[in-house]
């Protein structure tokens, strides 16, 4: 079997736009990968893809996890199989419990594996390490939640989850100085735990300070549909200093 | 046989029915004139949806045998001077409370179902709370129809400072034919809740005038559950003729299959200084077809009234209708009143946001449909009915 979250010459289209032209990239167990790109890029085209929403149409390519084609599967089965997406914008379910929706997500992931009173423990210790209210247990899934409360949300169910890989798309953005460290904290936590020492990154992000949290081992640089560039740590700032114009003429240069 | 009363097609079979109901609660004259005035009446609500075929106006009642029928099955706590009982008991024992309330409410806003009722009650319930008595605990009575035909009418009458709550249960069997009414009567500052659980079996047939007159400064609230019958007609409706009232109507429905409801609530605002809010959430499925049409008004006088309606349904099959119609008529200037209304389908986004976490698709249409009936669950009283409400919604999404 081969390891690893790899995606092969993925394109893909939205409404009749060709959004990812051809995409390259894997991330292996155990490591962190940190994705940038101008707003509009794709980056989360490249993320619903793998995750299976029905607007993004599949035109050639493939995906797998650890050898299994992602692309064939539902979403549902594509989290049974290891796969996680922290969103950029989590949608609101009015009238279904946090705790419930928990328990049922991990339930189906790893089915009968945490009795409820083991699973109410595992959700105490992982909200503490988000600094985290119990009282969001009891409230509505994403409902009335501000951004950041949203991203912790998304934080917790990734702890919870244990995904063998996790894509976070933006879950640095809007966030202020805690939040963000909280955030990072969550991540190296999951990465020295049992369960989540193996998880792949798929890091999403506008800005290197996530990057400073989390240590990056690549960073890859989307452009237009395609992934134009790929780094250390570095990449991110140069970045952050020139903007993604000189980027932009070096492979205007190369091409 | 043709009617007595000419020109009017009252069934045979109701008239000849009369004589040999509980005198008691109404007088056979009494109940004659009644019958005659609902066939008089216009019901407002033909075809109230637009892919009806059944015409509430012209309902086939020929095979319905009409006979006094058995009483409610009624459980009450303790509480110093309650009476909970069956409402021809009322009608002898509890005579001037029974003739102080009885009817009072329904024949302000005379209505033809409410007046079918009424004129065949054939069984009934009556709770009486005395001035500053807190009854602990929910009032429960139970309405079996079995296969007749039922005609129950629930009478509550509250003094002052008086509180209680009554839940209210209607079944049946397949055959069944319902025809009730309920009215609450209370008075200054008491406070009462009473929630109706409808879940006879799909091929029934039932039609619920529910009314309430509060007293000034007063709280009343329903909470209206149409889950079964094939053909369920209910109205909800709140007098407010005092200052400070706080009414509320919540109620929730959803036809499947071949199953059609059509409710009507109305709040009516005479007196000032009141709240109301209306909170109705619906699904439909299979063939499911459902009318909502909720009435606020507000008279000229009643000002600092505020007023909220908000009614949300949810479309599970394409084959499925639900017809909203908020219907606000304000007279007064100084008020506030408010109203929102949605009908859509499952949001594909919600659904790709649960099963993106591993939950199979059905089982997150099933939460977010349950979900989304939850804010008018949490307005039932007692945790025992909000938990049957859920497994009662969770079996017909499931369905
Ligand atoms: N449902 C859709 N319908 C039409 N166009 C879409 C849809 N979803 C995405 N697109 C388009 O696809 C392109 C890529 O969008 P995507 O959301 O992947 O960008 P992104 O790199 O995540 O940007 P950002 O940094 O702003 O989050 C954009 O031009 C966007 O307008
Ligand atoms: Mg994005």
């Amino acid at each position: 079997m081969s390891q690893g979250l790899k995606i092969n010459d993925l394109r893909v289209s939205v409404a009749g736009n060709n959004i990812l032209k051809g995409i390259d990239l894997t991330v292996e167990r155990g490591r962190v990968h940190a994705l940038m790109g101008p707003n509009g890029s794709g980056k989360s085209t490249l993320a619903f893809s793998l995750t299976g929403h029905p607007n993004y149409q599949i035109q050639s390519g493939s995906a797998t996890l650890d050898g299994q084609d992602l692309l064939e599967l539902a979403p549902d089965k594509r989290a049974k199989a290891g796969l996680f997406l922290s969103f950029q914008y989590p949608a609101a379910i009015p009238g279904v419990k946090v705790a419930n929706f928990l328990y049922a997500a991990r339930q189906s992931v790893h089915p009968g594996d945490l009795t409820p009173a083991k699973f109410r423990a595992l959700l105490m210790e992982k909200l503490e390490a988000l600094d985290m209210d119990p009282g969001f247990l009891g409230r509505y899934l994403n409902d009335g939640f501000s951004g950041g409360e949203k991203k912790r949300l998304e934080m917790l169910q990734l702890a919870v989850l244990a995904p063998k890989y996790a894509i976070l798309d933006e879950t640095d953005s809007g966030l202020d100085v805690d939040a963000l460290r909280a955030v990072g904290d969550s991540v190296n936590g999951m990465r020295r735990s049992e369960e989540g020492k193996d998880t792949g990154f798929l890091i999403i992000t506008h800005y290197p300070r996530i990057l400073q949290h989390v240590k990056p081992d690549v960073v890859h640089v989307l452009i237009d549909g395609r992934i134009v560039k790929e780094g250390d740590a570095e990449l991110a700032h140069r970045i952050e200093r020139e903007g993604y114009d000189t980027l932009r003429e070096e492979i205007g240069q190369l091409a | 046989m043709p009617s007595a009363v000419a020109g009017l097609n009252v069934p045979a079979n109701f008239e000849s029915a009369l004589a040999a109901l509980d005198a008691n609660v109404l007088g056979a004259q009494e109940r004659r004139d009644l019958l005659a005035r609902s066939f008089e009446l216009h019901s407002g609500r033909e075809r109230p949806g637009r892919f009806w075929k059944i015409d509430l106006e012209n309902l086939d009642y020929s095979a319905l045998t009409v006979a006094t029928a058995a009483a409610p099955v009624i459980q009450a706590p303790q509480a110093r001077g309650l009476i909970a009982c069956d409402l021809a008991t009322a009608a002898r024992q509890h005579r001037e409370l029974f003739v102080r309330a009885f009817r009072t409410a329904m024949r302000e806003r005379e209505s033809k179902f409410g007046a079918l009722a009424s004129a065949l009650c054939n069984t009934g319930a009556f709770v009486y709370v005395p001035a500053d008595v807190a009854v602990d605990g929910a009032i429960e009575i139970a309405y079996n129809a079995d296969d007749g035909a039922l005609f129950p009418y629930t009478l509550v009458l509250l003094e002052r400072g008086a509180q209680c709550v009554v839940v209210e249960r209607v079944s049946g069997g397949t055959g069944a034919f319902v025809c009730g009414a309920a009215e609450v009567v209370s008075s200054e500052n008491s406070s009462v809740t009473y929630a109706s659980e409808q879940r006879l079996p799909e091929n029934a047939r039932v039609l619920f005038t529910r009314i309430a007159r509060p007293g000034k400064d007063a709280n009343v609230q329903w909470a209206v559950a149409e889950l079964g019958a094939q053909l369920s007609v209910a109205s909800v409706d709140v007098l407010v003729d005092e200052r400070g009232v706080e009414a509320h109507i919540n109620a929730l429905f959803f036809p499947r299959e071949d199953q059609h409801v059509d409710l009507v609530s109305t709040v009516e605002h005479n007196a000032g200084d009141s709240h109301s809010q209306t909170l109705v959430k619906s699904a439909a499925t299979g063939r499911g077809q459902a009318r909502y049409l909720g009435n606020i008004r507000i008279a000229k006088h009643a000002q600092a009234t505020e007023s909220a309606l908000r009614d949300d349904a949810l479309l599970l099959s394409k084959r499925a209708h639900i017809d909203s119609v908020p219907a606000l008529e304000i007279a007064a200037n100084d008020v506030k009143a408010y109203h929102g209304a949605t009908v859509g389908a499952l949001d594909d986004e919600q659904i790709f946001y649960m099963t993106s976490r591993g939950i199979a698709r059905d089982d997150a249409e099933k939460m977010i449909a349950l979900g989304f009936f939850e804010p008018v669950i949490q307005r039932f009283p007692t945790e025992a009915l909000r938990q049957r409400l859920r497994d009662a919604l969770e079996e017909k999404v499931s369905a």
